[in-house]
């Protein structure tokens, strides 16, 4: 089984059309949605693929063909290490805990598997060490 | 068991001080007690970092020709006070720039000065006989000024209390990113590391004190602003906000390492100072009071909801709950984060061990005390006969 985040992003003209129910329907694919956002520019979703790897190929080739622009998320936010004070302010607003504080050395750690993009934690980092790759 | 400074920097001197940091003395207190432990031990190294909002530096630009005195000054763009002699400036961590723009204040000034890197300096004048030039335009770093010094006239609190929300909307404040309903609690002292809980009632800190600045050795110049000695206590410890330092030292020794611009969204900016004090280990009471732990040091629980002077604490809970991730509020399990760097005052108490531990840094003995009493006064609408 393969876990992958996706940003997509429609076009006016596709915008209206039912893409997570064929995903669910035609490809057997779990779908999370983690954000949506429709405008007069079109609309942009932020959702996790959950099923084979070879499931989630055909869906995103099936996007594709739907002119629907496909990127992987692998990275949504970075933390810059050096920037990176180890205060913990990132800690208690992750709603997924993806940041964590080591008991011993008191380090923040990011866990990159765990975060669902939510950008929550960008304004609440003082130093400025957590930045977006993708903007949503 | 008595020690004096002179036989403490004696030892130092010769390399034999016994020095640990505040958390090793803990363990070693609670292995072998107060008494063998006072006999061991010399020097306690302690350390905090966190947001210092009340922090700045003085800076001489050196005289332009033709000379100007300088009555509006901008570094990259952020105003620095400029009342005072022609070509001295004091810029504060807090100054923002006048386009509204939260992100770049005065604490990236100072980052930007230790880490060397160039800062445009923009001046105006009205003109004078002695000072004929009216407006410049130019370059400095920390190499081209005559002095660049920090004066924060409030850092290292002596304990604080622990924010929260109960109102429906995310809080966007000094302590942080205060989520909605108790989404989240926020706290900021190194606790058990935290040099003012060391010696609560500075009996060694005082006006003259070398201590850890930045990365630097800098030195406590003044009781800090709203300096209070009044908040109840428990182990000995304040419970909640009380003593403060107003500390000096020289930029061009510290490092951005200890020295981190930070930006509160929505709030604004302030720096990231790190601050470590050695505690002599002169008799057993020193040796106590160093070894306070975690579990014994205590924080109010403050509601950021209420936007008045007056919050009433809601809870006390103790260092050791805050750390470990999450405290109870009203019920509810509330995740908790730090945002002082607990990390960081490690990092200074172990730095500031071993430059005693080399003979780098001597102790010094204060040249006067802190006040032992002194009450927070209020600000309040008054007409000219009531303050005359």
């Amino acid at each position: 089984m393969a876990v992958r985040k996706y940003l997509l992003t429609f076009t006016p003209e596709n915008v209206s059309e039912p893409i997570t129910y064929r995903l669910v329907k035609e490809f057997d694919l779990m779908v999370n949605i983690l954000r949506a956002e429709v405008d007069e520019s079109g609309g942009r979703l932020m959702i996790v693929l959950e099923g084979s790897g070879m499931q989630i190929e055909r869906a995103v080739r099936y996007l594709e063909a739907s002119h629907v622009q496909v990127q992987e998320l692998k990275e949504y936010i970075r933390k810059d290490e050096a920037r990176c004070t180890h205060c913990g302010a990132c800690i208690s607003i992750c709603p997924v805990r993806a940041f964590v504080m080591d008991g011993k050395t008191f380090k923040v750690s990011f866990l990159n598997e765990k975060c669902i993009a939510c950008g929550m934690c960008v304004d609440a980092c003082p130093p400025g060490a957590i930045r977006l790759r993708a903007q949503v | 068991m008595k020690r004096t400074y002179e036989e403490i920097n004696q030892k130092i001197k010769k390399g034999d001080a016994v020095v640990m940091t505040a958390e090793e003395a803990i363990e070693l207190v609670q292995r072998e007690g107060v008494a063998k432990a006072t006999k061991e031990v010399d020097v306690v190294t302690t350390g905090t970092f966190g947001a210092m909002c009340s922090s700045g530096a003085f800076i001489n630009f050196g005289h332009s020709e033709p000379p100007i005195k300088m009555t509006k000054v901008w570094l990259n763009d952020v105003p620095a006070y400029t009342g005072i002699a022609a070509v001295d400036a004091y810029i504060g961590a807090t100054e923002l720039r006048e386009d509204g723009n939260m992100e770049y204040g005065g604490a990236h000034v100072i980052e930007d000065l230790i880490a060397r890197r160039p800062v445009r300096l923009r001046a105006i004048s009205y003109g004078t006989d002695c000072y004929p030039r009216k407006e410049i335009d130019t370059y400095i770093s920390l190499m081209t000024v005559n002095q660049a010094y920090m004066f924060n006239p409030r850092n290292a609190y002596q304990n604080y209390g622990v924010a929260t929300n109960s109102s429906e909307r995310t809080l966007f404040t000094y302590m942080g990113k205060l989520l909605p309903k108790f989404g989240n609690a926020t706290y900021s002292s190194a606790g058990q590391l935290s040099p003012l809980l060391k010696d609560p009632h500075l009996r060694t800190i005082g006006i003259g004190t070398r201590i850890f600045l930045g990365g630097a050795q800098g030195y406590v110049a003044w009781e800090g602003t709203q300096y209070r000695t009044t908040t109840p206590e428990r182990n000995g410890v304040p419970i909640g906000a009380s003593r403060t330092l107003a500390v000096i030292g020289d930029l061009r020794e510290m490092s951005t390492e200890f020295v981190r611009a930070l930006t509160y969204h929505k709030y604004g900016t302030t720096l990231g100072v790190g601050i470590g004090v050695p505690i002599p280990i002169l008799d057993e009471d020193l040796m106590r009071s160093a070894a306070v732990r975690d579990e014994e040091i205590f924080a109010p629980v403050l509601d950021y909801a209420v936007a008045s002077r007056d919050r009433l604490p809601i809870h006390e809970v103790s260092y050791a709950e805050l750390r470990s991730g999450s405290i109870e509020i009203s019920g509810k399990r509330v995740r908790t984060s730090s945002l002082s760097s607990y990390a960081k005052a490690r990092q200074i108490a172990e730095t500031l061990k071993d430059w005693i531990q080399k003979g780098e840094f001597l102790l010094t003995e204060k040249v006067a005390s802190l006040p032992e009493e002194r009450s927070m006064r209020r600000l309040d609408m008054r007409s000219r006969e009531e303050v005359s």
